[in-house]
């Protein structure tokens, strides 16, 4: 809980100064506005979180977005299938790469970095490939029912944050009070001891590629419809970074065993008040990543700072204490 | 070492160079058709794109007519896949090593790539079009004069906002020349008028925050009378933050290209115009430049090495015909 805490605590700083100096930031608008955007982004951030808990990485997010938009539009507009069938069809192949990755990653001892990079290549070439590098859209079609659950609004709050907050609350259920849970953490905690404490770990790893699969599918529905076009050359491009940040600054340790729901869900806030705040303030477009960069570093750093001199304090009270009872 | 582990090596070695092999074999068969009349004197010529999108679809049916027309013409026509000068070099150093005579190409970085042009332009004729390179060696460019094609925005913008206004501007990178040259002309025609610019926002080709961008215009600035978006999914990507924000009537959109999406708003009167290019004709008569000019007929390059191809305002009159022709072009019917 400590490490989100800090983290938390410059959120709040910086929605504070924001809405100080731009009281825009508070309007019902904007912060729908925001809303979209981190529950869009939250989604994808779970299941990445999930496999760096694991101890591993998957890079292919973003490509994976781009070849599931586009085969969404195909399957909708050009083979009119219904829209149950193309979202299912949608979730189960994102579920199949992640499937293939895990096994790649379990059975073939093969690095997560290596297998997710080349999906993040392959499937961003097939998206290309399978478009001739056309732009695929939705057109003024209704799809009303699917549109209203990738992108509208229940009772004002849009539906990705509403989806964002299901699944966050079932996978945080599942994260930290289930039996998986705990399988989860011991496996990307040390997964040889995992091993001989009887946990199977390679299932375990692979089902949190699928889960990533899924999670990543639900997301890149709701960017297609947000953008209502999928470039197959840009959708999503560098967006597992955005998910790789707000795990990482949400507490998940990239060398595994540590992470939780709620951090990256204020991970991926942070991330997107970010944005938010460099369009509100003014701020040119191209110090974009520069504030982004700088804000996450100082806020970082005073986080550490922080807990390294707590930490220096109680071990010297420990001290004082011991000495007092020697005495 | 365990004796077995030695093979392994050469094993992988192996299945790659027959991997290899057989993606050669691919290439060369492909090609075969088109290839194989190459060596009796045919003008082998390419087209070089920036990246990857719908423009050099319509692009490259130009491209096609012009092989289909021209006698004596091949054409190959290549798309570097992540849209940087390390990549076109790439792709124009394969070229040279396969015997091309001619190249038309957009150059991604027209200043810093002046070397490498002027370097393929000792092995072929080099033509630049969309994206000009003036202080290489190359014969011509064909393409859009983009800072008339800012000003033509400019002029859309006065003509839709009478009474004037605050506008933003929005692009995917301002350093691009193409988006520097719209952006000057836009603001030589909006000078001394009472419609004035605010600022520009950037999105770096990425079309969620390109509509987060908007999004967050209109937050930020509520008297906000219009909107001019530089790069093509720029329209749609304003069009459809307005329409979340319930401003259709406020804002006035100017946009460029012909999106699906820019055309369905124009249409419906949310996008008061567009300005399109003519990239078919970038297609077609760069092929045709380059045929004649290697038969010998000099004289189809101006004195000015420039050849421009007007930029058109559509706006919801011309819509529908305009609509026809782009789909015929694009194979749709």
């Amino acid at each position: 809980m400590k490490k989100e805490l800090g983290i938390f605590i410059l959120l709040i700083v910086l929605c504070i100064i924001v809405s100080i100096i731009n009281p825009n930031f508070l309007l019902s608008i904007n912060l729908q506005n925001l809303a979209r955007q981190i529950g869009a982004f939250g989604i994808f951030s779970i299941g990445l979180g999930l496999v760096i808990i694991t101890g591993g990485i998957e890079l292919s997010v973003g490509s994976m977005m781009a070849l599931l938009g586009v085969l969404l539009s195909m399957t909708l507009t050009e083979y009119g299938y219904g829209a149950a069938v193309a979202v299912l069809a949608s979730i189960g192949l994102a579920m199949g790469l992640g499937l293939g990755h895990g096994l790649l990653i379990t059975r073939l001892n093969m690095q997560p970095f290596i297998v997710t990079l080349c999906g993040l290549l392959f499937y961003r070439g097939l998206a290309r490939f399978v478009t001739d590098d056309e732009t695929k859209g939705f057109g003024a079609a209704d799809y009303e029912s699917l549109r209203f659950i990738a992108n509208g609004n229940l009772f004002g709050v849009p539906m990705p944050f509403v989806l964002l907050l299901v699944i966050a609350a079932i996978t945080w259920l599942v994260l930290h009070r289930s039996v998986y849970g705990r399988y989860l953490f011991a496996t990307g905690r040390n997964s040889e001891a995992a091993r001989y404490a009887g946990i199977d770990t390679k299932r375990i790893i692979t089902l949190t590629y699928v889960i990533s699969g899924a999670l990543t599918a639900i997301s890149g529905i709701i960017f297609a419809f947000y953008t209502n076009s999928v470039s197959p050359a840009n959708h999503g491009n560098a967006y597992e970074l955005y998910g790789i940040a707000a795990a990482v600054l949400g507490g998940c340790s990239l060398r595994g065993g540590e992470g939780s729901v709620v951090g990256i869900l204020i991970g991926t806030a942070l991330l997107q008040v970010l944005r938010n705040l460099v369009n509100l303030l003014g701020i040119p477009s191209s110090l974009d990543f520069a504030v982004m960069g700088a804000v996450i570093l100082i806020g970082v750093m005073a986080d550490q700072i922080f807990t390294e001199r707590r930490n220096r304090r109680q071990v010297a009270l420990m001290r004082e204490l011991s000495a007092r009872e020697a005495k | 070492m365990r004796p077995e582990n030695s093979f392994r090596p050469m094993i992988l070695l192996c299945v790659i160079t027959l991997l290899l092999a057989g993606c050669q074999q691919g290439i060369h068969s492909g090609g075969g058709g088109v290839g194989a009349g190459g060596a009796g004197g045919k003008h082998k010529l390419a087209f070089v794109t920036n990246n990857a999108s719908d423009f050099w679809t319509i692009a490259r049916k130009g491209t096609e007519k012009a092989a289909a027309e021209i006698p004596g013409i091949e054409v190959e026509f290549r798309i570097p896949s992540d849209g940087t000068a390390a990549e076109q070099q790439r792709v124009i150093d394969d070229l040279l090593a396969k015997g091309i005579h001619g190249i038309a190409i957009s150059p991604v970085d027209p200043v810093n790539q002046t070397q490498m042009l002027n370097r393929a332009s000792s092995g072929a004729l080099v033509v630049t079009q969309d994206s000009d390179a003036p202080q290489s060696n190359r014969v011509c460019y064909i393409g859009t004069d983009n800072v008339a094609a800012g000003r033509q925005a400019g002029e859309l913008l006065k003509e839709a906002l009478p009474q004037g206004g605050k506008i933003m501007v929005f692009v995917g990178v301002l350093d691009a020349a193409n988006a520097q040259q719209r952006y000057q002309g836009l603001k030589e025609a909006l000078n001394g008028s009472n419609v004035q610019i605010i600022d520009v926002r950037t999105d770096n080709t990425d079309r969620v925050r390109a509509k987060s961008n908007a999004a967050d215009t209109l937050v930020n600035n509520p008297d906000i009378a219009g909107m001019v978006g530089l790069w093509s999914y720029n329209g749609p990507a304003i069009l459809s933050a307005v329409k979340e924000a319930n401003k259709v009537d406020k804002v006035k959109i100017v946009a460029f290209d012909e999106e699906d999406p820019t055309l369905a708003g124009i249409k419906e009167g949310a996008i008061y115009a567009t300005v399109v290019q003519q990239p078919f004709e970038f297609g077609y008569r760069s092929m045709e430049l380059m045929a004649k000019y290697l038969n010998g007929d000099k004289s189809v390059v101006p004195a000015t090495k420039q050849i421009f191809v007007p930029t058109i305002a559509v706006k919801r009159a011309d819509v529908d015909a305009f609509q026809q022709k782009i789909n015929q072009l694009r194979g749709r019917s």
